[in-house]
């Protein structure tokens, strides 16, 4: 059987198509640069979607706004609502809340606002840990909820929050926020840096009603190989990592262990498998 | 580091780029092609505005000291229009409104107020937000269709601001000072001109 063909869409301004299009190829999928030159009716051909990070359209106006307008994105959608699986991550993520796709409904629901940190402001990039929470949502079904995952942000806008109090929160508990900010330990991150950009109910990803368009802001295509893991990740990936990096001392391949970030793309290759 | 006399009262700085601006240019590029309400744009430029307010010297000295710092502006790249009272026009064109976005929470400049603070001994508040200037084509009505460009609802309806983490004002006619806090009903057009 043939690997699934999975559109990694390029904007100009996106940057992390090629590890994206290797994310999807290490979960044993066949991914494709897309790019906006071409014919929105064209993504009828594929079986999921990514929306790569960088800064499309140079953030002109905010971050995701103008690419978050172009008729690829109304193409998408409609393919999304037949429920095809949909990620954005980081700016793709900033495109699919532009544009309405998380958390669903039609309309723009929310933001992805300027960090909000103690004693610092802008663009922040660190390794943080994620937790996973129980969701319908596709990509992360391979992962029990309360599992931690180390990833690394790196955005100046990540943010999520709503004009309406208490909507992230909401969705968080309605099960439309898979990813949350947490401590090592796998507490809910209560503040900087735990929690690197304020975002609301420590919430690091939404995604729809249904599960299957997801916005992260962490960047699980960094986090393939444990190897690229960093020095200050602990805990047992940390103890992975060192493992790996004593066996390629010792002549190994240790440096090829799959990584955390992996999981979210063999998620996706599990749900196109069985749907 | 030198004192100098001041008064207390607010000033606004308009910045505008000296070349074409290609935010500008992109912003209102997608407008026209992909919102239903925006077919009648035919420009809309920008603006960096930021508000002083605190004891601030003699307009000369104000200018002088924003013409020095890159916390404000760069005069080679830059062009700077200072606004002491609401008489003082800002750079609008004929046909021009105003639609002012700033982040919610987020419009404070604290590095400005510290360099501020540094060159003059005094402290100040400084905040900032974007001013885009949109002129429609006669015959529509540019102010249904400005509250439509402003404020984004969906894929087709709205660009300049998210309101779920920006907010936004609109002058139609005179443009406030200050306008990103606005005092209500200190001014006649916060309550004629202004959304």
């Amino acid at each position: 059987m043939s690997a699934a063909r999975v559109a990694v869409l390029q904007f100009p301004g996106v940057n992390c198509e090629a590890e994206s299009v290797r994310a999807l190829a290490r979960a044993g999928l066949d991914g494709e640069v897309f790019r906006w030159t071409r014919r929105p009716d064209e993504l009828r051909d594929y079986a999921a979607y990514v929306l790569p990070g960088g800064f499309s359209y140079q953030d002109r106006v905010r971050a995701g706004a103008l690419a978050a307008k172009d008729p690829l994105l109304e193409a998408l959608a409609g393919e999304a609502e037949r429920g095809k699986p949909v990620l954005g991550i980081c700016n793709g993520a900033q495109v699919l809340v532009e544009a309405g796709l998380v958390p669903g409904g039609g309309g723009v629901d929310l933001a992805l606002a300027r960090n909000r940190m103690t004693a610092r402001g802008g663009y922040f990039a660190r390794w943080i840990v994620v937790r996973i929470e129980a969701s319908s949502c596709v990509f992360t079904r391979t992962l029990e909820p309360g599992t931690t995952l180390p990833l690394p942000v790196a955005h100046g806008e990540g943010r999520f929050t709503s004009r309406e109090g208490g909507r992230v929160l909401a969705l968080a508990r309605a099960g439309q926020a898979p990813l949350r900010y947490a401590t090592t330990r796998g507490t809910l991150a209560r503040g900087f840096p735990e929690n690197p950009n304020g975002s609301e109910a420590a919430v690091a990803a939404v995604c729809n009603a249904r599960g299957n368009v997801l916005a992260m802001m962490p960047h699980p295509e960094r986090a393939l190989d444990v190897a690229a893991l960093a020095r200050t990740v602990g805990g047992v990936w940390g103890e992975r990592r060192a493992r790996a990096a004593e066996s390629a001392r010792a002549g190994g391949n240790g440096d090829g262990a799959a990584g955390p970030g992996l999981a979210v793309f063999l998620g996706l290759r599990r749900h196109l498998e069985e749907a | 580091m030198a004192r100098m006399r001041a008064a207390a009262r607010r000033v606004q700085a308009w910045i505008e780029l000296r070349s074409e601006d290609p935010e500008a240019t992109s912003a209102l590029a997608v407008a026209v092609a992909r919102l239903v309400t925006a077919r009648g744009l035919e420009s809309l430029r920008r603006f960096r505005v930021f508000e002083l307010a605190g004891a601030l010297p003699a307009r000369a000295t104000i200018e002088d000291l924003l013409h020095r710092s890159t916390q404000f502006y760069n005069p080679h790249k830059e062009r700077c229009t200072l606004r002491l009272r609401i008489e003082d026009l800002p750079p609008l064109a004929k046909g021009e409104s105003a639609v002012l976005v700033w982040d919610r929470g987020g419009e404070r400049r604290p590095a400005a107020e510290r360099w501020w603070l540094h060159e003059t001994g005094r402290k100040i508040e400084v905040r900032e937000g974007v001013a885009w200037a949109p002129r429609f084509a006669g015959g529509s009505d540019p102010a249904d269709a400005i509250r439509e460009l402003a404020v984004v609802r969906d894929r087709r309806h709205g660009l300049l601001c998210n309101p779920h983490a920006q907010e936004s004002r609109i002058a139609f006619g005179e443009v406030p000072l200050p306008w990103i806090v606005a005092e209500r009903a200190s001014s006649p057009a916060a309550e004629g001109g202004e959304e």
